[in-house]
């Protein structure tokens, strides 16, 4: 039975073996995705209108501090998974955005406390407030889908732990703009309903990652 | 090609005939692949086993560095690069091969599968080998690689696209004609007796 030999198999793919484009470096795929995502959400923002109460917020050493937090724990994600989609870098860099996702949860559970100290039992009461769940799934498609469709130019060689750091990358930028249009501003609100539904949708998009990113076919020369 | 044949460092080398494959050097992408090959081999062999053959997967990782060569950023060393493709591709040959042992059933002899004769003619026998050989050999060449990859080598498509350089509705075309022809050279037309039989 005629089989293709490994030396034919290297003439064959030598022989379509046209100039590519390199890949950029995660920084810069992070500034373009960031640089795409944008004005999707500031979009979403500006449709939903500016909170009243924003000027007494950003006056707010904490609330500045969440939101910082949050947009920092996206913005490592995103170069996270720029990073895993590429085969052979160090796996350190998954682990990127632990600092600021620290420092968002590290917040918020403090403020969960003075909460606590404050208002007693009746400051970490938990309504139920399903308006963040569409909003950040909302905010997050353009982003969630950018994302992908960059990383699927690259080689997700981890799919699951690149699909979770790309809804974490989603996800952060997602909560950090909710929080200028939705007055919720209860730590215990915002970390179970806000940061929940971020980490619903990552464990979703770990479960998802094997099919969604597959690895890509051959570039057409 | 770039002047990377002279450099000492396998891993500066074999880098230095990436960054030039990736400008369309094909003489350099050649010369890479075949480099690599001990490289990989070294990654895959001592790991495989099951019924895994190091040269399919050998293959496979040649393919799926052909696919990604893009990614390669060339002020980072090459072996790592490499490595992860051949193990990302040394376990994804297992989860196809434990797929295929998820989905075979071993039993001491075939049961019969239909009251009809002629069913049971074709499952109840093995064939012969070297009939299939000759006939797979006298199909069309396009047909005959076709069915060479899809159905012997069970490459994906999108594998076989890149190996054949035919494309995807092609390959589907030519490897439907190619099994239908082998079935009416191999397959013996049934008897008008079975045919009543069979209604």
């Amino acid at each position: 039975m005629t089989r293709l030999t490994t030396e034919e198999l290297i003439e064959r793919l030598a022989s379509k073996a046209g100039p590519v484009r390199r890949l950029s470096s995660p920084q810069r795929r992070t500034a373009t995705w960031l640089a795409l995502s944008l004005p999707w959400v500031a979009a979403v923002v500006f449709i939903m209108g500016l909170r009243p109460d924003l000027a007494t917020r950003l006056a707010d050493p904490r609330w500045l501090v969440e939101e910082v937090a949050a947009l920092a724990t996206g913005l490592m994600a995103a170069m996270a998974s720029f990073c895993a989609s590429v085969p052979g870098r160090p796996r350190w860099e998954h682990f990127l955005p632990l600092l600021p996702l620290a420092v968002w949860l590290g917040t918020l559970g403090q403020g969960c406390v003075a909460d606590w100290l404050q208002f007693g039992a009746s400051g970490l009461t938990l309504r139920a407030d399903w308006q963040c769940l569409p909003a950040i799934m909302m905010i997050g498609l353009v982003p969630a889908v950018v994302i992908a469709i960059m990383i699927l130019r690259a080689a997700p060689i981890t799919p699951m732990t690149t699909a979770a750091l790309a809804a974490l990358a989603a996800g952060g930028l997602a909560a950090a703009a909710l929080r200028l249009f939705h007055p919720e501003d209860t730590s215990l609100m915002v970390l179970v309903w806000q940061a929940g539904t971020v980490f619903g949708l990552v464990l979703i998009a770990a479960l998802m990652g094997r099919t969604v990113l597959r690895w890509p076919s051959a570039p057409q020369p | 090609m770039e002047d990377v044949l002279t450099v000492e460092n396998p891993d500066a080398r074999l880098g230095g005939l990436m960054r030039a494959a990736q400008t369309g050097d094909q003489a350099a992408y050649a010369q890479l692949l075949r480099e690599s090959i001990p490289l990989i081999r070294r990654i895959v062999a001592p790991r495989c086993g099951y019924g895994l053959e190091p040269d399919d997967v050998v293959q496979d990782v040649l393919m799926a560095l052909h696919a990604v060569r893009h990614t390669y950023d060339t002020n980072r060393p090459f072996t790592p690069w490499l490595a992860a493709i051949a193990r990302h591709r040394l376990v994804d040959a297992y989860r196809k091969k434990a797929r295929v042992v998820q989905n075979e059933t071993a039993v001491p002899e075939l049961p019969e599968t239909f009251s009809s004769a002629h069913a049971n003619a074709e499952t109840g026998t093995l064939g012969d080998p070297a009939l299939l050989q000759r006939a797979i050999a006298a199909l069309p060449a396009g047909q005959r690689q076709a069915v060479e990859l899809l159905k012997l080598r069970e490459l994906s498509l999108k594998e076989a696209e890149v190996v054949s350089g035919m494309s995807i509705a092609a390959l589907k075309v030519a490897v439907h004609r190619g099994v239908k022809t082998l079935r009416q050279r191999l397959v013996p037309a049934p008897s008008e007796a079975e045919r009543l039989d069979d209604d």
